[in-house]
C-alpha cells in the first residue's frame, strides 16, 4: 500500500486491541488505507483517548524503536498500514498470508503485542537491552559506499575543518569517501522472532558482529571470537524467522551463515598449519 | 573511552522537561557542569519533533543569506558535532543547484553570505556536481558545493542521553510533567506521572527547564505562564533507494520541498510548512506528497518513480507568535526566563533546530548557572560521546 494515495480511498474499519498489563485496551476506529498503526496510535491519543504506552520516533521506518508483534508477526508499527491489515498476512514469520480476522461487524481485528523477550515498560513499550547486549561496543555504524562510476566526493576545503578548531577524532575510527549508515536499525524484530531458547546473543548481534568482521579486517580474530563463542553461531537452529521479519533486508541468517563459513575457513587453516 | 572527571558537585538540582534533541543536549551539559539532573519526557526519548526531523546536519548555508550568525552557528555546530558524536553522521556534504535564471542570479550573494558567516561554499561547474552525484538535474545551470551532512535523527541525540546519564543524571521516559509547583514566586517542584502509574510523584527542584519544543505552550501553562511559541509542522516524504550521498538543495531563499536528503537506504524530500495550535498526533498532509514529489523530481529527475516508503510530519518549534504561515519568525533559538513573570527559577529554551542542540545547551545551562551562583565553564565540546547502544546497554537488568 503506497502512502500517500489519497484519492477515492474507502475508508477501513479497525478494532485495536493494544497490550495493556494483563489486559487490552480496545479502540474502534475508521482508517484510510494509506495511515499506519503508529498514525492511529497517536491520532487516538491526540484525540484524548488513553492509550497504553508505546515506542516511536522518526515515524519512516529509521529509528528502530516502534516494533510490535502485530496480529502475530513482528513489524514496525511506522511502516504497517490499515491497508496492509485489511489484506491477506501471514501470522507467523514464514507462515502463509492469511485473510483478516473481522469482528461481527466486519471490522478488521488488529491486535498489538509488545515484542517477546523484552522487558515491557508499560503498554507495548519496550526495553530493548537485549536487541543491543549482544552487539560489540566498538562496531562501526558507518560504511563505506563504493563511488560506483561517480567521482570521488569533494574533499573538504581546509577552512571547513580549521574554523572552530575541530579536527574529527583521529582516535574515532571512520571509512573514508563516502559513507552511508549501516542498514540494521537495531529494531531489534529479528530478536522477537527468533525461537532460540537458550543463551544466545541474537541474529542482530551476529550481523552486526559479520558486518564488523568485513568492513574491518583488523577486528576479524576478535568477531570470529565472539561467533565461536557458546552464544555465538552455535545456537541458531536456522530457522529463519529472523531474515523473515527484518524490515531493512539484513538477512541476519545470512550473516550467521557467514560467520559459520568464516570460522571453518579459519578452522581448516589452522588445522593446514599445524599438519605442518 | 567517555570518561569526564567532574570538579565539583554543585547542590543545585535541576529538573528538565521534555526529552527531545534539546533536552538530551542539556542534561549532558547540566550533569557535566556538576549539578543533579533529572529530565522527564511523556513518550520515548525523541518522540517529540526530533526524531522526525529531516536528518541535515546543516552547515548553515540555507541561513547564511537571511542570516548570518545563525549559518555561523550552523558551522561551528557542525563541526563539533562531526568531532564528538562522528558515527551518527554521514558526512557526504551537500550541493546547492539553481534551476532558473532567477536561482542563477541568487549565486552571487549566496556565496558570499556563506563565505561571511564563514561557511567555505564554492563554486563548481555543473558538470562535476553531476559527476558527484548524477541524480542531480543536469539542467541546473549553477552549482555551489557547501559541507552539508545528514545525521540519524535518533541516534545523535541517544548518545547525548547515554552520556548524561554516564555522569548520573536521571533521565525518565514514559514520565510527563503534569504540574509545576511554585511558592512565594519561586518553583519549588515538578509532578510527574509515569505511564502506567495512577500516583502522581514530586521531584523537588531548584530550578526547572522547559525544553518542550513545539509543546512549551501548554508546559508553560502547567505553571501559570504564557510562552509564546508557534507549532509549524512540515510533511516529509522518503522513497526507497538513495538517490545521492550529498545533501541536495535548491539554490534559492528557503522554500517548500527544496532539499532532498539521503540516509542509509532511504532518500528524502522535505518539507512545507503551516501553522497549528496543537502539536500533538501531528500527521501528514496528504495534499503535500504530490507537490513533494513534483519538487523533488526538479532537483532530481526520476525521483518520484521511486517507490515511496513512508511520510510523515513533525511540528517545528518556531519561538514566537505570528499570524501569517510563520515563515516570518525567525529561526533563532531563546532562553526566556519567567522571574519577570512571577515565576523566578524556571526557563524555557525555544526555538532553533537539531543541528544547534549542543550550542542550545550551552546557552540555557549558562543561564542556569547564572541562576544559581554557580561559575562552571561548558566543556561539552571537549569529550567524543558514548554511542546511542550505550544508552540501552546500560538499563539492562
Ligand atoms: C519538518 C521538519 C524538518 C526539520 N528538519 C531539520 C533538519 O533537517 N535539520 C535540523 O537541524 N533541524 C531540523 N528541524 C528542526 C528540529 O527538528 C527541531 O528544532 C528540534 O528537533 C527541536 O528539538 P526539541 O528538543 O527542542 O523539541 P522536541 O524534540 O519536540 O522535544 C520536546 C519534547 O518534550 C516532550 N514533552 C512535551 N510535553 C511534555 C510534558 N508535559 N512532560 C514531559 N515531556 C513533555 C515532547 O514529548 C517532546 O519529546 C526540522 C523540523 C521540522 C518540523
Ligand atoms: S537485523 Fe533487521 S530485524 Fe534485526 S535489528 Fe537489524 S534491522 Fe531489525
Ligand atoms: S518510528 Fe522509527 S522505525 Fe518506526
Amino acid at each position: 500500500m503506497m502512502p500517500g494515495s489519497t484519492k477515492n480511498e474507502a475508508m477501513v474499519s479497525l478494532v485495536l486491541n493494544i497490550r495493556d498489563g494483563d489486559s487490552h485496551a480496545s479502540f474502534s476506529l475508521e482508517a484510510e488505507p494509506h495511515r499506519t498503526v503508529l498514525d492511529l496510535l497517536e491520532r487516538l491519543r491526540a484525540g484524548g483517548g488513553v492509550v497504553p504506552a508505546y515506542r516511536h520516533s522518526c515515524h519512516h521506518g529509521s529509528c528502530g524503536t516502534c516494533g510490535a508483534i502485530i496480529n502475530g508477526l513482528e513489524a514496525l508499527m511506522c511502516l504497517t498500514t490499515a491497508g496492509d491489515l485489511a489484506s491477506a498476512r501471514p501470522r507467523l514469520p514464514g507462515g502463509p498470508a492469511v485473510e483478516p480476522e473481522t469482528d461481527g461487524q466486519g471490522a478488521v481485528v488488529v491486535t498489538l503485542e509488545p515484542l517477546a523477550r523484552m522487558d515491557v515498560i508499560s503498554g507495548i513499550a519496550v526495553v530493548p537491552g537485549r536487541v543491543f547486549a549482544g552487539i560489540p561496543g566498538e562496531a562501526v555504524y558507518l560504511a563505506a559506499v563504493e563511488n560506483a562510476g561517480r567521482s570521488p566526493l569533494p574533499a573538504d576545503p581546509e577552512g571547513a575543518r580549521a574554523e572552530g578548531g575541530c579536527k574529527p577524532d583521529a582516535a574515532v575510527w571512520r571509512p573514508a569517501g563516502r559513507v552511508r549508515f549501516e542498514a540494521c536499525i537495531e529494531c531489534g524484530l529479528c530478536v522477537s522472532a527468533c525461537p532460540v531458547a537458550v543463551p544466545f546473543i541474537g541474529p542482530a548481534a551476529l550481523a552486526a558482529v559479520n558486518r564488523e568482521r568485513e568492513k574491518r579486517p583488523e577486528t576479524a580474530a576478535a568477531m570470529l571470537a565472539l561467533a565461536a563463542a557458546p552464544d555465538g553461531v552455535g545456537p541458531c537452529g536456522r530457522h529463519l524467522a529472523c531474515s523473515r521479519v527484518c524490515p531493512q533486508a539484513v538477512y541476519p541468517g545470512k550473516h550467521i551463515q557467514m560467520l559459520r563459513n568464516a570460522l571453518g575457513a579459519a578452522a581448516r587453516h589452522a588445522a593446514g598449519m599445524s599438519a605442518d | 573511552m567517555f570518561d569526564p572527571t567532574i570538579p565539583t558537585r554543585h547542590p543545585g538540582r535541576v529538573c528538565i522537561i521534555g526529552g527531545g534533541g534539546t533536552g538530551a543536549a542539556l542534561a549532558y551539559d547540566l550533569a557535566l557542569r556538576g549539578f543533579s539532573v533529572t529530565l522527564l519526557e511523556k513518550g520515548e526519548l525523541t518522540s517529540g519533533t526530533t526524531g522526525r526531523h529531516h536528518g541535515q546536519l546543516h552547515s548553515g548555508a540555507r541561513y547564511a543569506v537571511g542570516d548570518r550568525a545563525i549559518a555561523r552557528e550552523c558551522m561551528e555546530e557542525t563541526l563539533v558535532l562531526r568531532r564528538i558524536v562522528p558515527d551518527a553522521i554521514e558526512y557526504n556534504g551537500g550541493v546547492f543547484a539553481a534551476l532558473s535564471d532567477d536561482e542563477a542570479d541568487y549565486a552571487p550573494a549566496f556565496i558570499e553570505a556563506c563565505q561571511e558567516a564563514g561557511i567555505p561554499a564554492r563554486e563548481v561547474p555543473v558538470a562535476e556536481a553531476c559527476s558527484w552525484e548524477p541524480a542531480l538535474n543536469p539542467a541546473a545551470t549553477r552549482t555551489v558545493w557547501v559541507p552539508d551532512g545528514s545525521f540519524d535523527a535518533f541516534r545523535l541525540p541517544l548518545s547525548f542521553f547515554a552520556a548524561a546519564k554516564r555522569l548520573g543524571a536521571e533521565i525518565r521516559p514514559f514520565a510527563e510533567a503534569v504540574g509545576v509547583e511554585a511558592s512565594g514566586g519561586h518553583v519549588r517542584a515538578v509532578l510527574v506521572r509515569q505511564a502506567g502509574s495512577i500516583r502522581d510523584e514530586r521531584i523537588e527542584c531548584d530550578y526547572v527547564v522547559s525544553a518542550t519544543g513545539a509543546w512549551a505552550g501548554v508546559v508553560g501553562k502547567l505553571a501559570g505562564l504564557d510562552v509564546p511559541v508557534t507549532p509549524a509542522p512540515g510533511t516529509m516524504v522518503a522513497v526507497r533507494g538513495r538517490v545521492s550521498d550529498m545533501v541536495i538543495s535548491r539554490l534559492a531563499p528557503p522554500g517548500d520541498g527544496d532539499i532532498i536528503v539521503s540516509q542509509r537506504g532511504l532518500s528524502i524530500i522535505g518539507t512545507t510548512q503551516r501553522i497549528v495550535d496543537n502539536p500533538d498526533g501531528i500527521l501528514p498532509v496528504d495534499e503535500d506528497v504530490a507537490f513533494m514529489l513534483a519538487r523533488a523530481d526538479e532537483l532530481a529527475p526520476g525521483f518520484s518513480s521511486r517507490a515511496v516508503h513512508a511520510v510523515w510530519a513533525a511540528a517545528r518549534p518556531l519561538a514566537g507568535r505570528t499570524s501569517g504561515d510563520g515563515r516570518n519568525i525567525s529561526r533563532d533559538f531563546m532562553v526566556l526566563d519567567h522571574a519577570p513573570e512571577g515565576v523566578a527559577g524556571m526557563a524555557t529554551l525555544i526555538g532553533g533546530k537539531a543541528t544547534v542542540l549542543r550550542a542550545m545547551a550551552e546557552k540555557a545551562a549558562d543561564h542556569v548557572c547564572r541562576a544559581l551562583g554557580v561559575l562552571e565553564p561548558c566543556r561539552t565540546r571537549d569529550f567524543v560521546l558514548p554511542s546511542w547502544r550505550d544508552w540501552y546497554a546500560e538499563v539492562l537488568p
